[in-house]
């Protein structure tokens, strides 16, 4: 406690260096070291929990948002032929804090092709706009980047990279002919079909 | 690393302004006593960050608050322990502020030239509060929602508080713009004028310094001087680690903040505010009707204009503490005021009967809906995550479909029998000594053939026999009998005297798989299925036959519903004693 020492930083401009209590370097240090030890512990009491936090909707098991991995009555056998129908898919939906019930969550075209229905989801492959249907040239096609699909889904222009996404769909004979459809999403932008959630 | 802060600094010029920030001599040489604005400061920006970290999940609005906090306190991963550092950090700050208080009163670093300074700390502290209050609404629970109705209550009370009041509230009663007007002020508001308020204060903390002990001379100070960095720095920073040590203990210790059942606006809980304002709450008990102001503006008020005006109260030619007596026990007043108050609304709480119940309850509801929320809760609110209980299921299908002619609990028609305690002996003994009793089948139409059996024909132990018989009987319909649920030795005297002496069997019918002469066979008669079946069709062969006046479900209601109105008039009565006998065997 003898030595009066000039504060290391450039710009040190104590106005009175000799009068500092004094003390030694290896103190000063100790004092330094601590500021960051404590500080960085200070701040680690937040970031380390808030990281798991901020990125536990990705995290291993989580759902945040569900709803319809059953099937869903879209209607009746009758009501669909050779010209594409869209349909609205509803069904119980969990999103985050909320659930739902009965609510809408997607949308499909249904269209007879040889005989058999198939359901497309209107979600373009590309990036996920809706898909409409243009009676005037049969096809299905996106108003975003003019993506063009055919009756059987195939793309024929635009930067589509695969065919909409045809979706599971159920013709319950006994049923009363009623149609029900399994609403999924899959990854934009890729060639291969891809489901996510 | 230094080149490149060699690069920064000829641009920014940095290193100069971290010297400008770091290098203040602190006269007097660094002290413990200096650390509470820099606690202070530390804990605005945690509170902050946390803050923001909060809203990153959390949802403003009625319907969604509560549900949002819940997901947070019970599903995100770290979210309970977020909430509540966020909860406990707005205590410690509010601690902190007045130990920073009193020790500037201690200090008079009050005095000239450090009057605005003293302004702003008051203003902050003031901000503090407010920051509380607003907050404590946020989670739309049942003890933010009636603890700062109270609040806003008061205000509304004040003379030309009403308009005050409606602007705060967003209109003349709580709802969504409340919330959001809430929301803004503690998320948007608040935190810029502190943030601007803490500019200007430690401004002119910059300008003044420290206000070192008032006992030591010009040359002593000058001699004792330490740099800031790391000298007071680091004290400072180690007050911040024991309180942020604090912090996560009490949070750990708490499993953070409290989250009550969401906010219903019928119930009637047992408001209180946060501890910090205890006093206040204590001291509105003692001013009644118009005098309450004394308690909610006055006093507060007057406390407010003394420590604003302290600067100008104290007179006293010098700084030091003996000078100054009047001045500090004026400011001791006030904080033994505050703490006994404090102290008397505890301890009144503590041996309020009332108070205590209601706290337990509200304790349970909080656990139910909690548990209830984690399966979403719906679209229409808090208080709808009711809905999911399937008990609110079945007490809703019962109002809609039952009690325009069954009562439960007193509630409902008496065209039927009363299915509160259905079945259990003491029902059943009932049944048969007055069947005619609006209890039972007095509402009904028909059911006149059944006779009541006096105890001149029927002694009481015999009837206790008859209702063990009964009791067995019903249990072998269930899918596993259970042969303790009845005294087999009891029912066996009990089939005797049916068969060889009673009359009941005159009419009623014992076998499985028998047909009723209009009157319902015994054999599995009160399970659960059994209901199930009188709900479906009490017509059936088995059951009333043409004696049925009760309206077919089947095809009406889904099986499904079905079974829960059968259970849920299962566990009225038989079901009731059975899982209480249940337990009670456990013990
Ligand atoms: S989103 Fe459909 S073409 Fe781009």
């Amino acid at each position: 406690m003898s030595t009066d020492d000039q504060d290391s930083t450039p710009e040190a401009k104590s106005p009175t260096p000799a009068a500092h209590g004094g003390e030694d370097e290896g103190r000063r240090t100790f004092m330094k070291v601590g500021v960051g030890a404590l500080g960085a512990g200070l701040a680690g009491i937040v970031v380390a929990p808030a990281l798991k936090y901020t990125l536990w909707p990705l995290a291993e098991g989580t759902e945040v948002t569900s709803g319809g991995d059953d099937f869903a009555i879209v209607g009746q056998r009758s009501e669909f032929g050779p010209e594409p129908v869209k349909v609205d898919i509803y069904a119980d939906r969990v999103d985050a804090w909320n659930k739902t019930r009965n609510v809408k969550i997607g949308s499909a075209w249904v269209v007879e092709r040889e005989g058999q229905l198939v359901a497309f989801s209107t979600v373009c492959p590309h990036l996920g706009c809706a898909v409409d249907y243009s009676p005037e040239d049969s096809k299905f096609k996106c108003p975003c980047h003019r993506s063009a699909f055919g009756l059987d889904g195939a793309p024929e222009e635009g930067p589509a990279p695969r065919s909409l996404d045809a979706l599971e769909l159920s013709n319950d004979e006994d049923g009363g002919g009623l149609i029900s459809i399994r609403y999924e999403r899959f990854k934009q932008g890729t060639e291969d079909k891809v489901k996510i959630g | 690393m230094n080149k490149l802060l060699d690069w920064l600094d000829e641009r920014t010029g940095i290193r100069a302004l971290m010297g400008e920030a770091l290098d203040e001599e602190v006269l007097g040489g660094a002290r413990v006593r200096y650390v509470f604005g820099s606690v202070l400061t530390y804990l605005f920006l945690q509170q902050v960050v946390l803050g923001i970290l909060l809203a990153t999940y959390y949802s403003p609005s009625a319907t969604d608050a509560w549900a949002s906090t819940a997901y947070i306190q019970d599903q995100v991963a770290g979210g309970w322990f977020l909430r509540g550092l966020h909860h406990h950090g707005s205590s410690a700050m509010v601690v902190v502020t007045l130990l920073h208080l009193m020790q500037v009163v201690l200090a008079g670093a009050y005095r000239a030239p450090r009057e605005v300074n003293w302004w702003t700390g008051l203003a902050m502290g003031g901000l503090v509060l407010a920051f509380a209050l607003t907050g404590y609404l946020l989670p739309w629970d049942q003890k933010g929602y009636w603890a700062t109705q109270v609040a806003t209550g008061i205000m509304g009370t004040v003379p030309g508080g009403e308009p005050m009041q409606h602007a705060l509230q967003g209109g003349d009663q709580y709802g969504n713009l409340t919330i959001t007007r809430f929301y803004a002020l503690h998320v948007f508001v608040l935190p810029l004028t502190l943030a601007a308020l803490l500019g200007a204060h430690l401004y002119l903390f910059r300008r003044h310094g420290v206000t070192p002990p008032a006992k030591l001379s010009e040359e002593e100070l000058k001699a004792k001087a330490q740099p800031f960095w790391p000298n007071q720095l680091f004290i400072d920073i180690a007050a911040m680690a024991v309180c942020g040590a604090i912090l996560v203990g009490l949070t750990y210790e708490t499993h953070g903040a409290e989250l009550f059942a969401p906010a219903d606006p019928a119930s009637n809980f047992v408001a209180r505010p946060e501890w910090y304002f205890l006093f206040l709450f204590q001291l509105l008990k003692y001013f009644e009707g118009p005098l309450s102001i004394i308690a909610t503006v006055i006093l507060p008020g007057a406390v407010a204009t003394f420590l604003f005006a302290l600067p100008f109260v104290d007179r006293a030619e010098s700084r030091q503490a003996k000078k100054r007596g009047p001045v500090l026990a004026g400011v001791g007043l006030v904080m033994v005021g505050v703490i006994v108050l404090t102290a008397l609304a505890i301890v009144e709480d503590a041996g309020n009967e009332k108070y205590q119940k209601g706290l337990i309850a509200a304790h349970e509801d909080a656990e139910k809906t909690r548990e209830l929320a984690k399966k979403g809760v719906p679209p229409a609110g808090g208080i709808a995550v009711w809905q999911n209980d399937p008990e609110f299921a079945a007490m809703e299908l019962f109002k809609a479909n039952c009690s325009t002619c069954h009562a439960v609990d007193g509630k409902g028609g008496q065209e039927a029998p009363s299915l509160s305690h259905f079945n259990d002996r003491e029902w059943l003994r009932g049944a048969v000594r007055e069947p005619r009793s609006v209890a039972y089948f007095g509402g009904t139409k028909g059911h006149t053939d059944m006779e009541a059996y006096a105890k001149e024909d029927l002694p009481d132990e015999q009837l206790d026999a008859v209702i063990e018989y009964m009791i067995q009987l019903r249990e072998q319909g269930e899918a596993e009998a259970d042969a303790s649920t009845y005294d087999a030795a009891l029912a066996k005297k009990g089939q005797a005297l049916w068969e060889d002496e009673l009359e009941c069997s005159g009419c009623h019918e014992v076998e499985k798989g028998a047909d009723g002469v209009g009157t319902p066979v015994l054999w599995g008669r009160g399970t659960r299925a059994w209901i199930a079946d009188v709900i479906r069709n009490s017509g059936q062969a088995h059951l009333y036959g043409d004696n049925a006046e009760m309206p077919k479900f089947e095809g009406k209601l889904s099986e499904a519903d079905i079974d829960t109105l059968a259970d849920y008039v299962y566990r009225q009565g038989w079901g009731k004693a059975d899982a209480e006998a249940g337990e009670g065997d456990a013990h």
